[in-house]
């Protein structure tokens, strides 16, 4: 069934060209205007180096590896996160790890390397969904950039720290030796 | 500046019939156009020099130029026998009638006339003699004239398109 | 002035020349450059945008992105200047100066201002002082010899789209110069003389006596013409980014590219200042009698620095025309109107008015 096009008449007026030129003219001057005396910060451009855009809630920015209060790492080196992720950018070597002090006589996995790889990395956020331990999201920083490919391997420090200024922490690039063991800390 | 506009003239007439390029021999007729706009610049008659652009150049040429790049072939072919006779002919009728009109110029009372008022310059031409020459002095020919071209277009259009 | 024509050992009338010279052309030059700049930034303010911002001298003083013309024309000048194969060199060579020099010269005949009398000598306001015979003929020859530079490069870069661009707007101006012709020649009979002195003087101060009061319709069609005639949006045929790639300066690129550009944008200037001279008065400031030389300039700039802002604007306000609409509009609507506007003021005349 085909539709029927109505032909929409035209009155005079707006048949000898010249109005709708000149009621045209009028909206695209109000815009004019409007943006005219519209402050720089309230224009919907935003002027990127000088401006930056919040991203919302849920935005799969850069990752970081969450770390405990006292700054160990939370990640237990379970391979759930390299084997969910689709990109296999996500490279992971374990180690063992014990001391009397802080794990009381039992063996605890952590990450000896944790590296991904920014090139591959698709911000899917697979990883996330698949931590047991919540040790790994993604979060707001979308500026990845570098001038050679080897500096897109995040390693495991550049990972714990990728938020460390924006949250306040400090920067750290070795593994704390906390005095409490780590049993009583409330995950 | 009288060589200068009379070169620009010459030049431009030898290479429009010296191109092998068409539409380059246009661009030379303008520009023999152009030169004769000057000239008649300096014979205190800008309002012909303004009416040759405007017509010639500015209308006439362009249309041509248009009609010769819708026909578009970049390159004439060589003729494929030359006619020495033809060429020797051609130059010899040029060289006789340039002589007679040299002659004919010289020998007209226009030129004496000139030489006995001597430097008395002529009042510069504005629109409003055109007119005047025009409209109340030359009106039958130029209704006549009018007329004429009125049946040429008519004939044109009559020749070309077949059904009206 | 008198002082400085005998510090360079010229005569007044020497030194007033040129000063004339450099003031008209380098002033129309600079204001076609900044017209590329008011252009993209009036752009971006009708479309909610912010448009070119950033360039600054020095990298530091950033006066709104008023160095962008600066910026662009050195861009332009370090570009490689690609001649394609089988261009016609020379022609290739020419059109861009084919396109500029009418472009600038158009403006020659045009009083920007009050003559006035200074040490015995009247200076005027226009390159060519009022009664050179040429008048207003001059600006509609010189507009005519601008079809060329848009054709030979169309031409010459032996490119089909390019030929068909500067075929189409070349097409555009003939049709269009007519009506625009037609118009003009009203004007030249209501005001009795072709002179853009005497079209000044006979419109007065009075805004109500300007001839866009007293000739709408003939005001309507040349300005339209103008559109047509400086091949700006909505009549831009000779370019067309969807149906002939870039139109007739396809095979243009660096400095020869921005002379075809700033080219259009002298044109605009020249047809603003046309606008203003025929229809708003020229240099009469509305409501004084007899202003001063610097008013009266001002007064001028005024007027054809909104007329190009208006042509901006129309720009980006209205979408293109098809082609045959184009040719429908010329011919079968300014053709008859600016007809209906002249037999109109000659009936007018004839009954005494």
């Amino acid at each position: 069934m085909g539709v029927v096009v109505k032909k929409v008449e035209l009155s005079w007026l707006d048949r000898t060209y010249v109005w709708p030129v000149m009621k045209g003219m009028g909206i695209t001057l109000r815009h004019f205007f409007r943006q005219l005396f519209t402050p720089t910060a309230k224009r919907y451009t935003i002027q990127y180096p000088d401006m930056k855009k919040e991203m919302p809630e849920g935005y799969r920015g850069l990752h970081e590896l969450k770390r405990f209060e006292d700054g160990a790492i939370k990640c237990v080196a379970c391979f759930m996160c390299q084997e969910a992720c689709p990109a296999r950018c996500i490279s992971i070597e374990a180690e063992e790890f014990s001391e009397l002090n802080i794990t009381q006589g039992f063996e605890e996995k952590r990450p000896a390397k944790f590296s991904i790889d920014m090139l591959r990395c698709i911000y899917c956020g697979m990883c996330e969904e698949a931590c047991p331990k919540d040790a790994i999201w993604l979060r707001k920083d979308y500026e990845v950039a570098a001038y050679d490919r080897l500096a897109m391997q995040y390693g495991k420090w550049d990972l714990m720290n990728t938020y460390a200024k924006a949250d306040g922490k400090e920067n750290i690039s070795g593994d704390p030796t906390p005095s409490v063991p780590r049993r009583t800390i409330a995950m | 500046m009288f060589i200068t506009f009379a070169l620009i003239t010459l030049l431009g007439a030898l290479g429009m019939l010296l191109q092998k390029n068409v539409v380059v021999a246009g661009l030379c007729m303008v520009a023999a156009f152009f030169g004769v706009a000057g000239l008649f610049v300096l014979l205190a008659n800008p309002v012909a020099a303004a009416l040759q652009i405007i017509v010639y150049t500015g209308a006439i040429m362009v249309l041509v130029l248009f009609v010769i790049m819708m026909l578009s072939s970049h390159q004439e072919e060589e003729a494929a026998v030359s006619h020495p006779v033809q060429r020797w002919l051609s130059v010899a009728l040029l060289a006789v009638l340039a002589f007679g009109a040299v002659n004919l110029v010289l020998a007209s009372p226009g030129v004496k006339a000139l030489a006995v008022k001597g430097a008395e310059m002529p009042q510069a031409m504005t629109l409003q003699t055109v007119g005047t020459n025009l409209f109340a002095d030359h009106l039958l020919g130029f209704e006549v004239a009018g007329l004429v071209l009125l049946a040429a277009m008519i004939g044109a259009v009559a020749l070309t398109k077949r059904n009206l | 002035m008198d002082k400085l024509a005998s510090l360079l050992h010229t005569s007044p009338a020497t030194a007033w020349m040129v000063a004339k010279l450099v003031i008209v052309f380098g002033g129309v030059f600079s204001l076609a450059a900044l017209w590329t700049w008011v252009e993209r930034r009036g752009a971006a303010m009708i479309q909610d945008r912010i448009g070119p911002n950033r360039a600054a001298l020095f990298g530091k003083i950033k006066i709104i992105g008023l160095a962008q013309p600066l910026a662009d024309g050195i861009k332009f000048f370090f570009k490689e200047d690609l001649v394609p194969h089988d261009a016609n060199k020379a022609l290739f060579w020419l059109a861009p100066f084919l396109a500029l020099v009418p472009a600038l010269m158009g403006f020659a005949v045009i009083p920007f201002g009050r003559s006035f009398v200074s040490g015995g000598h009247e200076y005027h306001l226009a390159l060519l002082d009022p009664g050179n015979g040429m008048g207003l003929l001059y600006p509609l020859a010189i507009g005519g010899m601008a079809v060329y530079g848009v054709l030979v490069a169309a031409w010459s870069s032996n490119n089909k789209w390019s030929i068909l661009g500067g075929m189409r707007s070349s097409a555009t101006m003939v049709s269009y110069e007519i009506g625009m012709s037609l118009a003009v020649v009203t004007i030249f009979m209501t005001a009795g003389g072709y002179d853009p002195s005497e079209v000044i003087k006979a419109q007065g101060h009075l805004p109500w006596a300007w001839n866009v009061v007293r000739q709408p319709l003939g005001f309507i069609v040349f300005f339209t013409c103008m559109f047509a005639e400086t091949n700006r949006l909505p009549f831009d045929f000779a370019e067309g980014e969807s149906e002939i790639v870039a139109g007739f300066n396809v095979e243009y690129g660096s400095m020869k590219f921005s002379l075809l550009a700033l080219s259009e944008y002298c044109h605009l200037m020249t047809a603003s200042a046309l606008i203003a001279t025929l229809y708003f008065g020229g240099w009469q400031v509305p409501f004084v009698q007899n202003p001063s030389v610097l008013l009266s300039v001002a007064s001028f700039l005024v007027k054809m620095l909104f007329f190009a802002w208006v042509f901006v604007w129309i720009r980006w306000t209205l979408p293109r025309f098809r082609y045959d609409q184009l040719m429908h509009l010329g011919w079968k609507a300014m053709l008859p109107m600016s007809m209906v506007n002249l037999v109109f003021h000659a009936w007018r005349m004839s009954q005494g008015h």
